[in-house]
C-alpha cells in the first residue's frame, strides 16, 4: 500500500513536471525552435506516462511480494527488492542499535520502518512498511535481547 | 630569521620527561615540549610568506614594510607561544584529558579503554629536535574527534605511549576467547630487507607520483604566477618558445616516463624505509619512513583478519602488500599497512604469525560469472564500436574495438581471481584483476550477511554474498557464486545464523531453490 502510494506520488511529480515543461515550451514562441517542437510538445508528459505506467501497476505488488522479515533463532531476516533482490541475515548478538522512524504516509497508513545497525554497513538492515505496534514491539525486542546475548567480538 | 625571536621560556627540559608541571594547574598537567616553539613558527612560515612578499613588494621595499613584516613574524611566534602555554594534558588512571584554554577552554577526556591504537610520527624537522607526535585513535572517527600530542620529547612519547596502552583487563577483554594471548613481551614479526625496497615501484601506485608533482608546481605557478610577477602573456611565450623546439619537449616527456618509476622507486623508499612489524604489550608495532618516522601502534586483540593485495606485475613476480583489518580503526588503508611490497611466501608467514594460518585453496566460481566478466568487459566497448560504424566515424569503432580486444584476457583474469574459502576459523573472499585483493577474515568478527542478486544474476544463477564485517571496508564480498554455493558457504560459515531459515522455511530464501523460487514465495 505504502509503496503504491510513494509510487504514485512519483508518477505524478513526474508527469506533472513533463506537462510543466510541455506548457512552458508551448507558450514560449523561440523563433530559433523549429515548429514542429511546440506542436508536439505535449506528447512529452504522454511518453513519459507511458513509460511509467507499467512501473506504477507492476512495482508495488512486486515489492509487497518480496517483502518479507523473520526473526527466529536470534537472528533477523529480511528480503526486498523487486527487480534485484536482496536478503539480510543479521544475529541480534551483533545489533548495534535500533531505531523506527515513520514518514508522512507511514504515519497515515499507520506504518514504521524499522533500522538495524551493526557495526557494518553490509549487515545493516532496514525492514521499510511494519505495522507501527508490530515494528515497537519488534524494536523492544531487539533491544532486549541484543543487550541479553551482547558479544563484543566486533 | 625566527632564531633569534624565539625567548626559551622555562628553560630547555633538561632530560625531564615533558614540560615541568607548571603552577596554578591541577597536579599531572604536562605542557607539550616547549622546543615545539622552534617548530611552530617556522611551519606557520608557508603561509605567511607569499602576504610578508606581498607586503615587502606592495611597500616598495621601505622601513615601514620591513615594520609591517617583522610585525607579522612576531604575530606568528607570538601564537604558537600563547597555544603552547595554553595547551596541557594530564594522564589520570582511567583517561586523558587534552585542555585547550587559548581562545576558548575545551576539555577532551579520553577514556584509557577507548584508545584502540597510537600512532607516533616524527617528521625530519621533530626529529631533529628529538620531538615526536602523538595521535590517539579512539574508533570514533573524524579527524577531529582524535587525540593529538603535538609535540613531545621522543623520550616521553615513548614512554607515554607505554602508559596508555598497558593492557587493562576490562569487561570488555573477557569475552575474546579466539584471541591468543601474547607470548612474549616484544617480539619481532618482520623486518623488510632495503634490497626489497625495489620492489617499490611495481606496485604501480607511486608511478603518477611526478606527475602528481608536476601538476603541484603548475598549480602554485598558476595560483601565485602573479605575485612573482608572472603574468599570462610570460607563460604563454614560454609555451611558444617551448613549442618551437620539438626536441626539448620529447625530451622532457621522455625524462617524464623515466622519472616516474625513479622518482616513485625513491618515495616508496622514503616513506617504507626500514619497515619493522613486531608485537609489544599486546599490540602491533610497525614502524616505518626514512625521514619522516612513523609508528603505528594496533591493539591485538581488535586485529579480525588480513588483506593481501596485488596488481598485475606484482602477481607476475610474486609479490604482495598486506593490511590488517582491524575493528573500529578508522584510515585502515595507511594506519593498517602490516607490509609493504614484499614476496608472498614472506607475507603469508608473516600473516600467520600475526593473525593466524589461513591455508584452503579457494573454490571458484560458477562458468556464468565468467560470462559476467567476459560481458561486462567487451559488450560496451563493442556497442561504442558498432556506434561509431553506425554513424560512420571509422576511427572511434577501431579505437573502441583496441579495450573490447584487451578486454578478453581481462576478464579470464578477473573469473580465475574470483574464489571463496572458509577453513572453520577463518574465511577468504577474493577478486580483482588489475588490483587483486585477498580479505582473510576471522569467522567472530561477522556481523551478518547480505545476499543481493540483479534481474541479470537470476537470469545466469548467481548471487553476490557480502560479509558484514565491522573492520576494513565494512563488507568483503564473494562476487557471482552460484546460488546454492553462495548460500552454502554463508551457512558453512556462521551454521547457526542460517539454518533456521534453510530447514523452516526452504522457499524463504527464494533463489536459493531456482530462478523462480522467489516468485513462488510471493
Amino acid at each position: 500500500m505504502l509503496w503504491l502510494i510513494e509510487a504514485i506520488t512519483g508518477f505524478v511529480l513526474l508527469v506533472g513536471a513533463a506537462a510543466g515543461v510541455a506548457l512552458w515550451v508551448d507558450g514560449a514562441d523561440w523563433p530559433g525552435a523549429a515548429g514542429w517542437l511546440s506542436h508536439h510538445a505535449w506528447t512529452l508528459p504522454a511518453a513519459v506516462g507511458a513509460v511509467l505506467l507499467p512501473f506504477v501497476v507492476v512495482e508495488p505488488p512486486l515489492r509487497y511480494a518480496v517483502h518479507r522479515w523473520e526473526l527466529s533463532g536470534d537472528v533477523l531476516y529480511a528480503r526486498s527488492g523487486w527487480l534485484s533482490r536482496e536478503w539480510v541475515f543479521v544475529p541480534v548478538s551483533r545489533i548495534q542499535t535500533v531505531d523506527t522512524a515513520q514518514g508522512w504516509y507511514e504515519r497515515v497508513l499507520r506504518l514504521a520502518t524499522l533500522r538495524v545497525r551493526t557495526a557494518s554497513h553490509a549487515g545493516s538492515s532496514t525492514i521499510i512498511g511494519l505495522d507501527d505496534h508490530v515494528a515497537g514491539r519488534l524494536a523492544e525486542e531487539l533491544a532486549r535481547r541484543a543487550e541479553q546475548l551482547r558479544d563484543d567480538a566486533t | 630569521m625566527t632564531g633569534p625571536a624565539v625567548p626559551p621560556p622555562g628553560g630547555r627540559p633538561a632530560g625531564a620527561p615533558g614540560g615541568p608541571p607548571p603552577p596554578g594547574h591541577e597536579p599531572g598537567a604536562h605542557r607539550l615540549s616547549p622546543r615545539l616553539l622552534l617548530i611552530d613558527p617556522i611551519r606557520l612560515l608557508p603561509s605567511l610568506v607569499v602576504p610578508l612578499a606581498g607586503v615587502l613588494v606592495a611597500g616598495g621595499f621601505s622601513a615601514a614594510s620591513f615594520g609591517w613584516a617583522a610585525v607579522g613574524v612576531a604575530g606568528a611566534v607570538v601564537y604558537s607561544l600563547l597555544r603552547w602555554a595554553t595547551f596541557t594534558y594530564r594522564v589520570t588512571p582511567d583517561r586523558i584529558e587534552l585542555t585547550k584554554s587559548f581562545v576558548g577552554r575545551s576539555v577532551r577526556a579520553i577514556p584509557l579503554e577507548r584508545i584502540r591504537g597510537v600512532d607516533v610520527t616524527a617528521s625530519p624537522l621533530h626529529r631533529l629536535l628529538g620531538l615526536a607526535v602523538l595521535k590517539l585513535d579512539t574508533g570514533a572517527g573524524g579527524e577531529d574527534e582524535e587525540g593529538v600530542l603535538d609535540a613531545l620529547t621522543r623520550e616521553r612519547a615513548e614512554a607515554l605511549r607505554g602508559v596508555l596502552l598497558v593492557r587493562r583487563p576490562g569487561p570488555s577483554a573477557v569475552p575474546d576467547s579466539g584471541a591468543a594471548p601474547p607470548p612474549a613481551p616484544e617480539r619481532l614479526h618482520a623486518r623488510v630487507p632495503r634490497t626489497w625496497l625495489g620492489y617499490g615501484p611495481l606496485s604501480g601506485a607511486y608511478l603518477l607520483t611526478p606527475f602528481a608533482l608536476l601538476a603541484g608546481a603548475i598549480g602554485l605557478i598558476v595560483q601565485w604566477g602573479d605575485e612573482f610577477g608572472l603574468s599570462e602573456r610570460t607563460a604563454r611565450h614560454a609555451l611558444e618558445w617551448a613549442w618551437d623546439r620539438p626536441y626539448l619537449l620529447l625530451m622532457a616527456a621522455v625524462l617524464l616516463v623515466l622519472a616516474m618509476p625513479l622518482a616513485g622507486g625513491v618515495l616508496y623508499a622514503v616513506f617504507n624505509w626500514d619497515f619493522t612489524l613486531r608485537s609489544r604489550d599486546g599490540y602491533l608495532v610497525a614502524e616505518r619512513g626514512l625521514l619522516t618516522r612513523r609508528t603505528v601502534s594496533l591493539e591485538r586483540r581488535r586485529v579480525r583478519g588480513y588483506e593481501l593485495a596485488d596488481g598485475l606485475i606484482e602477481r607476475r613476480a610474486g609479490l604482495v602488500r598486506m593490511w590488517a583489518l582491524v575493528t573500529g580503526l578508522g584510515d585502515s588503508s595507511t594506519r593498517g599497512q602490516l607490509l609493504p611490497v614484499t614476496p608472498r611466501a614472506f607475507a603469508e608467514w608473516v600473516a600467520a604469525d600475526v593473525a593466524g594460518p589461513f591455508h584452503v585453496t579457494l573454490r571458484p566460481h560458477p562458468r556464468g560469472a565468467l560470462r559476467r566478466r567476459l560481458f561486462r568487459a567487451v559488450v560496451p566497448w563493442i556497442a561504442v564500436a558498432l556506434a561509431g560504424l553506425a554513424l560512420g566515424w571509422r576511427t572511434l569503432a577501431v579505437v573502441a574495438l583496441i579495450p573490447a580486444v584487451l578486454g578478453v584476457p581481462l576478464a579470464y583474469d578477473r573469473y580465475r581471481s574470483l574464489g571463496h574459502g572458509h577453513d572453520g576459523m577463518r574465511l577468504s573472499v577474493r577478486s580483482g584483476s588489475l588490483r587483486r585483493a585477498q580479505a582473510v577474515v576471522e569467522r567472530r568478527a561477522v556481523v551478518g550477511w547480505r545476499i543481493r542478486q540483479t534481474v541479470f544474476q537470476r537470469r545466469s544463477g548467481l548471487v553476490t554474498v557480502v560479509a558484514g564485517v565491522g573492520a576494513g571496508s565494512g563488507g568483503y564480498a564473494a562476487v557471482d557464486t552460484g546460488e546454492e554455493q553462495g548460500v552454502t558457504f554463508a551457512a558453512e560459515v556462521t551454521p547457526e545464523w542460517l539454518r533456521p531459515f534453510l530447514s523452516s522455511a526452504p522457499g524463504a530464501l527464494g533463489g536459493s531453490g531456482g530462478p523462480d523460487g522467489g516468485d513462488a514465495a510471493g
